[in-house]
């Protein structure tokens, strides 16, 4: 039954995830970028071979974003970001170790739960996401954008940032392929051959996370009495599964979550995690603990995006539509095999969707083994003096800008100018997270409102579409009543200490 | 057997011989070549069909060569930006179409860059309906479309998607005049976006093709999903070219039934419009003539040899090698003629 396993089918598997780990822990390399420069090597490999290999780098390539997020504060990949909010502060005082822990059980959780949803139910999920018209993703996008609100220190400096954030994004072409009219907007005169294609998101996502934070180290200098040498990496953190206690349905709820966004063509990575962590948040007994260090924060956006792995195989494996930015790329395995992808793909091909499965299961338990046990040399990076740990940082910053799209310079500068933008935000009082928040689904959400009103011709369709629609208003509201009321209380505990 | 080293001299010796013409051939060539293609989509036809090319020229020329799907914008410029000839472009007839359509960002690929050698067709350009759609031909399309009934189609305006819709709205102006008017776009981005619009009702008719769209027309007509075939826009000389089985539940006899001259789309009075999606190489104006040459030169053996015909074949392209020089003359003539449509549609509208 299941004679695709063989020793080089598990080699390419483990080797796979092995070099994921590596691209997605190194900022500004992603698990989109380990496949497309692996993608060739599947042509002479054969189809479940080549996927073994491709299925490896994707599962570890996600999962390794959370070690930089954590140790560094850079998310390693966009879906990562929510992990610096609590990840980061956990490892500042000296917790990087547990983090870490923390971090690759929820990956490996939230992996297996989606791989169980894509084995279990693929070909139902499909039907119920088509039903997923422009008007629901824009509801869904928006959704996640209310995260903005209930991330801010200050509501309205979060929110001006977050349509800060939006409006960059909108820079360049309205390009054709979104069926726009291909037309620049807000390019400055004489920009055009750079901006046509707008900001690259990871030179934008580690300026603003990475070379913002050099640059806030230098203005400060390391102070006496904080050198990096002083946090014990493994004292602080002893690791138990105690910490779990009280977060299954957060653990359950999260990796669902991205699972599902998983499953909506279009919506992203980024969503899942987002939103995971928003909801998390929102149920928590603890909310003001967030962004500070709570374990909930990391449980949910480690579920939720390992979550989203099994979940954008589903419209891949069922409709020939991928979920995301790496099975987008995943389907030129397929492509090269002349094998196609679509409704009837299961059914006529049940040894690749088992080669598929059984690949997803090893990667994942690959991941947890390589990760878990390698976590306590992981943590050691916390240990390196600043002096020698920032240079290596800014240069592995700009070699990951410049490779993201084959050696493009001006993604260079866009490092360099996000990177002296973020630390500005500092200064200015503006919030890096609403503002990336809303670089990253602006675009999206962009193209899925105009595509609406293009389509249904009335605004009212945002409301009368479908119940799915509603339900996600009633979402929306609650989530933005949530960070309203929990503005109020962080104003009354400040003039109460007042 | 020993070897000794005498033994591997010889041995490496006569590798070096027999290597020696290609190695000649090459010399000027970079050892690393990037193949930028025109999408940005590793998944698409572009990307195989740039795949089954760079194996084959890298094997003969002995270079690496690369593909990069970095999508038609970023493709033209990495071609304009290099002059030493490290970057070539595999790209197919959107290239002068988003020209002709005014899309930003295409230049003109017969003035600004070296036409190269065509290598492929895909003959697999596509218009469906849903299976439960009340249009079961062509014919009833341009009839409603006569009748007064607006008639939805799902296409990515500026290319190889819209040159149908044009040809359907001059099909309909032919026809009766006026009645193109009832012809609308409804545009979309990438072809999940186009079959989406269909299941949400907002296009009656998807431009598709037979790779990406085939496993929807084998579902059952009850499923939400099911798609049927309303025109094959390929030339009929080119599918019967394709393996007789065709592709997947659909046989290459029952493509040739969605195509002219089964399938009735006319162009003018005496001929009916049809579309080759065609793929071939751009070059950098500047670059060496000695590289050109030695691509050319490379590809005329590798299509002679015909195992990269077998390859093409097995992926449903139809192989179409043209040298530089014939491959020039033939899609200038090419454009021409899209752009006679294209310019009759605009000026009617």
């Amino acid at each position: 039954m299941f004679e695709f396993v063989t020793p080089l089918f598990l080699s390419l598997i483990i080797g796979g995830t092995f070099v994921g780990i590596i691209f997605g822990a190194i900022p500004g390399m992603t698990a989109t970028m380990a496949v497309a420069v692996c993608l060739p090597l599947t042509y002479s490999l054969g189809l479940e071979n080549g996927l073994a290999l491709l299925l490896g780098l994707y599962v570890g390539g996600i999962s390794g974003g959370l070690v930089p997020a954590i140790l560094l504060g850079i998310p390693g990949t966009p879906s990562s970001i929510t992990t610096t909010f609590d990840g980061y502060p956990m490892a500042q005082r000296g917790e990087g170790e547990l983090a870490l822990r923390i971090g690759t059980i929820s990956s490996l959780v939230g992996g297996l739960i989606s791989l169980l949803v894509l084995d279990l139910f693929a070909p139902t999920l499909a039907d119920f996401a088509i039903k997923f018209s422009y008007v629901e993703k824009f509801l869904i996008i928006f959704f996640a954008l209310t995260v903005m609100a209930a991330l801010s220190s200050d509501m309205l400096l979060g929110i001006f940032s977050g349509v800060l954030g939006i409006f960059v994004a909108l820079i360049g072409t309205y390009d054709i392929s979104d069926g726009g009219n291909g037309n620049l907007r807000l390019v400055p005169p004489g920009t055009e051959y750079w901006l046509e294609s707008g900001f690259s998101l990871l030179p934008v996502l580690i300026g603003l996370f990475g070379l913002a934070a050099i640059l806030e180290q230098a203005e400060i200098g390391v102070p006496k009495g904080h050198s990096s040498k002083d946090i014990k990496v493994g004292k602080h953190s002893r690791f138990s599964f105690g910490v779990f206690r009280g977060e299954g349905i957060n653990l359950v709820r999260s990796s669902l979550i991205g699972t599902f966004v998983g499953i909506l063509p279009g919506v992203g990575g980024s969503a899942a995690s987002i939103i995971s962590y928003t909801n998390a948040k929102t149920f928590s007994k603890t909310p003001e603990r967030y962004g500070k260090g709570e374990p909930g924060g990391i449980i949910a956006s480690e579920s939720g995006n390992n979550g989203l792995t099994g979940g954008a195989l589903v419209p891949l494996l069922s409709l020939g539509i991928p979920g995301d930015s790496t099975t987008a790329l995943l389907i030129g395995a397929f492509t090269l095999q002349g094998v196609q992808v679509g409704p009837l793909f299961i059914g006529n091909n049940p040894g690749t969707w088992d080669a598929m499965i059984v690949a997803m299961l090893i990667a994942n338990i690959a991941m947890f083994v390589m990760m878990y046990y390698a976590i306590r040399y992981f943590a050691l990076v916390v240990t390196i003096p600043k002096h020698i740990l920032f240079p290596v940082i800014l240069m592995m910053c700009v070699i990951g800008a410049y490779t993201i799209n084959y050696g493009i310079m001006f993604d260079v500068w866009t490092l360099l100018i996000f990177g002296v933008l973020g630390w500005l935000f500092g200064k200015l009082r503006l919030e890096v997270a609403p503002f990336i928040i809303g670089f990253i689904l602006g675009p999206s959400a962009e193209i899925y409102f105009v595509k609406s009103l293009e389509s249904f011709g009335d605004v009212t369709i945002f409301f009368t579409k479908s119940w799915i629609a509603v339900l996600l208003w009633v979402l929306i509201i609650g989530s933005v009543a949530g960070a309203a009321l929990m503005s109020k209380k962080r104003r009354q505990m400040t003039e109460e200490a007042a | 057997m020993k070897f000794t080293r005498r033994t591997l001299l010889a041995a490496a010796s006569a590798t070096a011989m027999l290597a020696a013409p290609l190695v000649a051939e090459a010399q000027n060539l970079p050892r690393n070549m990037r193949m930028v293609i025109g999408s940005d989509s590793t998944g698409g036809d572009t990307y195989q069909n740039s795949a089954i090319v760079a194996e084959a020229l890298s094997e003969k020329l002995g270079i690496n060569i690369k593909v990069d799907a970095v999508g038609a914008s970023e493709g033209f410029k990495a071609l304009a930006r290099d002059k030493r000839g490290t970057t070539i472009m595999m790209f197919h007839d959107q290239s002068f179409l988003g020209n002709l359509y005014g899309v930003k960002g295409y230049d003109d690929p017969f003035e600004g860059y070296i036409v190269g050698p065509t290598v492929a067709i895909n003959p697999g350009n596509a218009y469906l309906v849903s299976a439960d759609s009340p249009y079961q031909t062509m014919e009833d399309i341009l009839a409603a479309a006569e009748a007064g009934t607006r008639v939805r189609v799902a296409i990515q305006p500026g290319g190889v998607s819209e040159i149908g819709f044009s040809a359907m709205k001059n099909a309909a102006k032919l026809r009766a005049p006026g009645s193109e008017a009832n012809i609308v776009a409804v545009n979309t981005g990438s072809q999940s976006d186009k079959n989406q619009a269909m299941w949400d009702d907002l296009a009656d008719v998807i431009n598709g093709s037979i790779q990406a769209n085939e496993q929807f027309t084998q579902l059952d007509p009850s499923d939400q999903k099911a798609m049927r075939f309303v025109w094959i826009t390929a030339r009929p000389e080119t599918l019967e070219q394709a393996p007789e089985a065709g592709m997947g539940g659909t046989t290459r006899d029952a493509m040739l039934g969605f195509a002219s001259p089964e399938t009735h789309v006319p162009l003018n009075a005496s001929e009916d419009f049809t579309f080759d999606k065609e793929f071939f190489l751009l070059y950098n104006k500047d670059m060496d003539p000695e590289i050109i040459a030695a691509i050319d030169g490379a590809l005329t053996e590798i299509y002679a040899e015909g195992k990269i015909q077998e390859r093409q074949k097995e992926a449903f392209f139809i192989p179409d090698f043209l040298p530089s020089d014939a491959a020039l003359e033939h899609l200038t003539k090419k454009r021409d003629t899209y752009k006679q449509v294209i310019d009759e549609i605009t000026s009617g509208s």
